[in-house]
């Protein structure tokens, strides 16, 4: 036991991202009768998971920037790769978030998966270690590993215990993800050599390769590499057509994980990778990028409002959202990136929330169009609360979680383009109009449908699923704080590397035309101590 | 004296006339017999080079090739005779049973 | 010097094939599975054997033959396949009816002559050894006799294989003529003078080795006979012959181009180039429209081979060691997935369409479970041993400044993803309709179906080791 606990204190990461494996592990072992057993199982996995999580919480060190819970031992050390995971502001509340939600999501397929139960919550389990894995690795090889490996049991889940078109929409993840991400397997490759070619040093060490910055010419090219792998991810528009068929057809908890915690690996994979990396490629992409997000704003609310199932409305206004986390990025100040950074955690709580609630309707009526509704409040008192407090959440109320992200996002924006700031507040009010127009077809008016009469409200283990969400889009509503101080360094850190003074012109070889040319050539000085 | 190079355009042209057979021609054992015709083309090239050089390497080469055909053709005969009791007919075409 | 004991593990398979011959005349009912027993005893001493001649670098038949860490490498990744082939097939051949000692006897000197294939240093025993191997397996393609479809492939790999050859041939005599010699060595000193690279028929010969190499490792446009072949075959020999023959006439390819035709790169790369993108678009797009699980492993394989030419063209150290990796990876992945086919088909061509696989994985969770380890792999997601086998090959694509290469090659393998996901989803997203095997799964079989899986999860977990083998393989190769 004592070993243990060392152990976990010396490599909470490590611990925390590959417990999740080991249940899937012991899960293999147990015979697929026992229902109750595997679930149980499943969950307590997930759940004490949470709770160790919740020491990088409390132990994390809001005064540096530096990465914390270091852990790094060498892989295939001809390469230059090792196992390096860690943390800082941006990714603690990722990981958070993500041992957050499983336990939820295993919790709301208690009743709602009835085949294959085993096989379910092994992928449930295997898809939180390759999240985790995703927020925490620091070394670029691994990472791509685990944003790969994620893929798959992502993939079971929506193609075995999806709804009708499960294999199509599957199949469209899948290779659409893959397809971004193998020209960003490129990306990593010429990025390793080119660090070799300015150091001398073989490394996917991603807090060295940030150390150097690639000319500007190549930046471009490796900057849209990682950049539309990213944006797949996100999805921004117009790489966003894979999510709705994704989202509607995955089974509840998949959803909840896909908006809750797979979208936010496109935009953390911007603020990680693409901002340090490339800063010059950045700073040229402002433009493009914000405008493509006030876009997708715009549009994803637009086509929310028109859509007939819930489903497909709570996935097209990801898009919205997502958008707005975008451009809060792309705003390149503290406040745009700090309410980047926690819209992103509110997308998760709100979206995923609403994916839940989605699916507990889902699994009473077995139906999602709006029009099967109307009039449920008087049916079902305790969730249409809930449900009207995820809405309000959502839409940006404030005194919720909403309100804080998107105002400093808009605030962000408005220092640094007021035009870009204009459009995306158009975004909110859009919002507010798909959102409770949404509620009150539902909710609202009298019950047409004499099935929806005999509707049952929430029951216990339902309510235990709401609630601590519920309570913290209040408490980020009401005291965000927190969050804010232990983000801020790691924020200012990331703008610093974007505007480091750097570039000299010097005559080198040319690596990336084949056969060694001679031509004018950028590099940069070494990076100046902060 | 006949000049080397006189051996070598026959060789070449007794590969290409194997080539061309090989290509056109329908009856399997014509075929076969196109590609011992090549395998000859290449014997003629080897062993003018040899006696061009003055070395015995290619002279041995060409005893190769030609023990290395003769297997070619017991195990090539034996192949088509096995398709020709399936099948019985060694005509090219009709042999399509695998196609995409 | 003709230090034969270099040779004792060719000879080693060398006598097994002919004690299996033998043995099969014995007048017992259950000698079948003793051929197996000794033909897997045979290549396993002969493995052992090879192992110890690591590091040895030394020559054998006045410098025809030689036993280089390259050779090692290979002929042991050779000895591998024909174990795991002789496991896969003990089953197979019962049910297929084609139980005869011949089997394994051929499957021995094929063997043979892959492990020549890597060891030869001169053009005479490349070309030996490549018709050792052919006429083996040519008739092990046909050896289903009453099939008219293997009846068919063995036709028409025959006659392609002997066309192939001969162009090979006559490449091989246009080089002699030139050079005057036909060993590598020779030829490697004959092209280090600065006049010699514009040599005329040297170039012709050049070309005509690179058409013959092209037939037999089956790039686009030489890959012809590969679907056909591949399908028609008895599947375990189809198997065999998709990592086997592929891998020694790679071993071959590699040391003729990559280490004797190097100063002429600049004639043969910008070929390859061309010869690999080709590959991997045509292989992979055309793998998609396949019904028949053998042709699209068929297809697969094809393009595995274009990304093999893709470290071909990087035309560094990393890009050949990144081809052994690769060479192993593929072979382990391979025969597994041929081995899941192998053991799910049924006698007249029975399951043998994709759609066959229909809820496999309801009926038997730990084949399913195998099989997409295998093709997971083939796709190259990590964390298997396929993701860091291509990740190695784009990786000296990139180092030697073919970031074009590179990119073909990864929008391939989206491509690739699409078919290999295809028979997942039909294992998993589906359900069962028909029971598919008659009784458990073979014992043999499953052990080869393990190693491989066990191989593939390792090389992709912790491939440090081998990697380093794989360097030290080509480290005696000079320039």
């Amino acid at each position: 036991m004592q070993a243990i606990t060392t152990f976990f204190w010396e490599h909470p990461l490590t611990v925390i991202t590959f417990s999740p494996l080991l249940g899937a592990l012991i899960l293999l072992f147990l015979n697929k009768r026992d229902v109750s057993l595997i679930k149980s199982l499943a969950f307590i996995v997930s759940l004490i998971d949470f709770f160790l999580s919740l020491h990088l919480y409390f132990y994390f060190q809001s005064d540096t920037y530096e990465m914390q819970f270091l852990e790094k031992i060498p892989w295939i050390p001809d390469w230059g790769i090792s196992y390096q995971v860690g943390i800082d502001g941006i990714s603690l509340f990722l990981v958070l978030l993500t041992t957050f939600l499983t336990p939820l999501a295993i919790l709301s397929s208690w009743t709602a998966i009835t085949k294959k139960i085993k096989e379910y919550m092994v992928f449930m389990l295997l898809l939180e270690t390759g999240m985790l894995g995703v927020f925490i690795a620091l070394d670029l090889f691994l990472f791509y590993v685990f944003w790969e490996a994620m893929l798959i049991p992502m993939y079971f889940l929506i193609g075995i215990w999806g709804g009708a078109r499960r294999i199509y929409a599957a199949i469209k993840f899948f290779v659409y993800t893959m397809a971004g991400s193998l020209l960003m397997l490129v990306g990593i490759l010429v990025l390793y050599y080119l660090n070799y070619q300015t150091t001398g040093e073989y490394t996917f060490d991603l807090l060295e390769l940030m150390k150097t910055i690639p000319p500007p010419a190549i930046q471009t090219w490796l900057f849209l590499a990682f950049a539309i792998s990213f944006a797949i991810k996100v999805p921004m528009f117009p790489f966003h057509t894979w999510l709705p068929d994704a989202h509607v057809e995955a089974p509840t908890a998949g959803s909840v994980i896909l908006a809750g915690i797979l979208l936010k690996m496109g935009t953390y994979g911007f603020l990680r990778f693409c901002l340090p990396l490339f800063p010059d490629a950045t700073i040229e992409f402002i433009p493009l990028i914000s405008i493509l997000a006030i876009v997708g704003i715009i549009y994803g609310a637009l086509v929310s409002m028109v859509q007939q199932d819930v489903k497909s409305l709570v996935a097209y206004s990801s898009v919205s959202h997502l958008g707005f986390v975008m451009l809060g990025i792309f705003a390149l100040n503290t406040q745009g990136l700090e309410g980047g950074i926690l819209q992103m955690i509110n997308h998760g709580l709100s979206t995923g929330a609403l994916f839940l609630i989605v699916g507990m309707l889902y699994e009473r009526r077995h139906t999602r169009m709006i029009d099967d509704f109307g009039g449920l409040s008087r049916q079902m008192p305790i969730f249409a609360t809930f449900f009207m407090l995820v809405t309000l959440s959502s839409i940006g109320l404030p005194g919720l979680n909403g309100f804080v992200g998107e105002f400093l996002v808009l605030v962000g924006t408005f220092q640094a383009n007021k035009l870009y700031a204009t459009f995306a507040a158009t975004g909110i009010i859009l919002a507010a109009v798909y959102m409770l127009w949404m509620y009150q077809r539902v909710m609202f008016g009298q019950i047409t449908k004499p099935e929806n009469q005999r509707l049952v409200d929430l029951n216990l283990r339902e309510v235990i699923i709401l609630v601590p969400i519920t309570l913290f889009i209040i408490w980020i509503g009401v005291y965000p704080k927190p969050l804010f101080q232990k983000m801020e360094r790691s924020v200012q850190h990331l703008i610093s590397q974007v505007n480091r003074p750097r570039i000299i012109k010097v005559e080198r070889e040319v690596f990336l035309v084949s056969g060694p040319n001679k031509m004018v050539y950028w590099t940069n000085v070494p990076r100046i101590k902060e | 004296m006949i000049p080397i190079s006189h051996y070598l355009t026959l060789g070449a042209i007794i590969f290409i006339i194997g080539s061309i057979g090989v290509l056109t021609r329908k009856n399997a054992i014509i075929i076969l017999m196109s590609i011992e015709l090549m395998l000859n083309g290449v014997n003629i090239t080897l062993v003018a080079f040899s006696y061009h050089l003055a070395d015995l390497t290619g002279q041995i080469f060409a005893i190769f090739v030609v023990a290395v055909a003769a297997g070619e053709a017991a195990v090539g005969l034996a192949i088509i005779i096995a398709l020709f009791r399936c099948r019985a007919t060694v005509n090219v075409d009709e042999i399509q049973l695998l196609k995409w | 010097m003709i230090n034969l004991s270099l040779l004792t593990p060719e000879i080693i398979v060398l006598i097994t094939a002919l004690i299996v011959l033998i043995l099969d005349l014995l007048p017992w009912r259950g000698r079948k599975v003793l051929l197996a027993t000794v033909g897997v005893l045979g290549t396993v001493g002969a493995l052992l054997i090879t192992m110890g001649q690591w590091d040895l670098r030394e020559e054998a038949f006045y410098g025809m033959v030689a036993i280089d860490n390259f050779s090692v490498y290979f002929k042991a990744l050779f000895l591998i396949i024909c174990t795991l082939t002789i496991l896969l097939s003990i089953n197979y051949i019962t049910r297929g009816g084609i139980d005869l000692g011949e089997y394994y006897s051929l499957v021995l000197l094929a063997t043979f002559g892959y492990m020549f294939m890597a060891s030869g240093t001169d053009l005479i025993t490349i070309f030996l050894a490549l018709e050792i191997l052919s006429l083996a397996v040519y008739i092990l393609a046909g050896f289903m006799r009453h099939s008219p479809k293997s009846n068919e492939s063995a036709f028409k790999y025959f006659l392609l294989g002997a066309f192939s050859s001969a162009f090979l041939l006559y490449g091989i005599a246009n080089i002699y003529g030139v050079v005057g010699n036909t060993n590598l060595k020779d030829i490697a000193q004959y092209l280090s003078q600065e006049a010699a690279l514009k040599n005329p028929l040297f170039l012709a010969g050049m070309g005509l080795l690179l058409v013959g190499f092209g037939f037999k490792v089956a790039i686009v446009p030489f890959h012809m006979w590969t679907p056909d072949v591949y399908e028609g075959s008895p599947t375990t020999v189809t198997a065999f012959m998709a990592v086997g023959t592929k891998a020694a006439s790679f071993a071959a390819f590699l040391r003729v181009f990559f280490y004797t035709l190097e100063p002429l790169k600049g004639q043969w790369v910008p070929v390859l180039w061309l010869l690999a993108a080709v590959t991997i678009i045509f292989g992979n797009t055309v793998a998609i429209y396949q019904k028949n699980i053998k042709r699209m492993l068929a297809y697969s394989a094809i393009a595995h081979a274009g990304y093999i030419l893709v470290a071909m063209v990087a035309g560094n150290d990393l890009g050949s060691s990144s081809i052994l990796y690769y060479l192993l990876v593929y072979s382990l992945m391979n025969l597994g997935a041929f081995g899941v086919v192998i053991i799910v088909e049924k006698k007249e061509e029975e399951n043998l369409t994709i759609s066959d696989y229909r809820g496999l994985a309801y009926k038997h969770p730990m084949l399913s479970a195998a099989m997409s380890l295998f093709l997971l792999s083939l796709a190259g997601i990590p964390p298997t041993g396929g993701f860091v086998g291509k990740f190695y090959i784009f990786s000296a694509a990139v180092s030697g400044g073919y970031v074009g290469l590179a990119i073909i090659g990864v929008l391939g393998s989206a491509i690739a993803l699409y078919y290999y996901l295809r028979i997942i989803v039909y294992m998993y997203m589906y359900d069962p309709e028909k029971e598919f095997l008659d009784g458990p799964v073979p014992f043999f079989s499953a052990a080869a179906l393990v190693i491989t899986a066990i191989g593939t999860i390792l090389l992709g977990i912790t491939p440090a080791r081998i990697l380093e083998l794989a360097h030290y393989s080509i480290s005696y190769l000079g320039h």
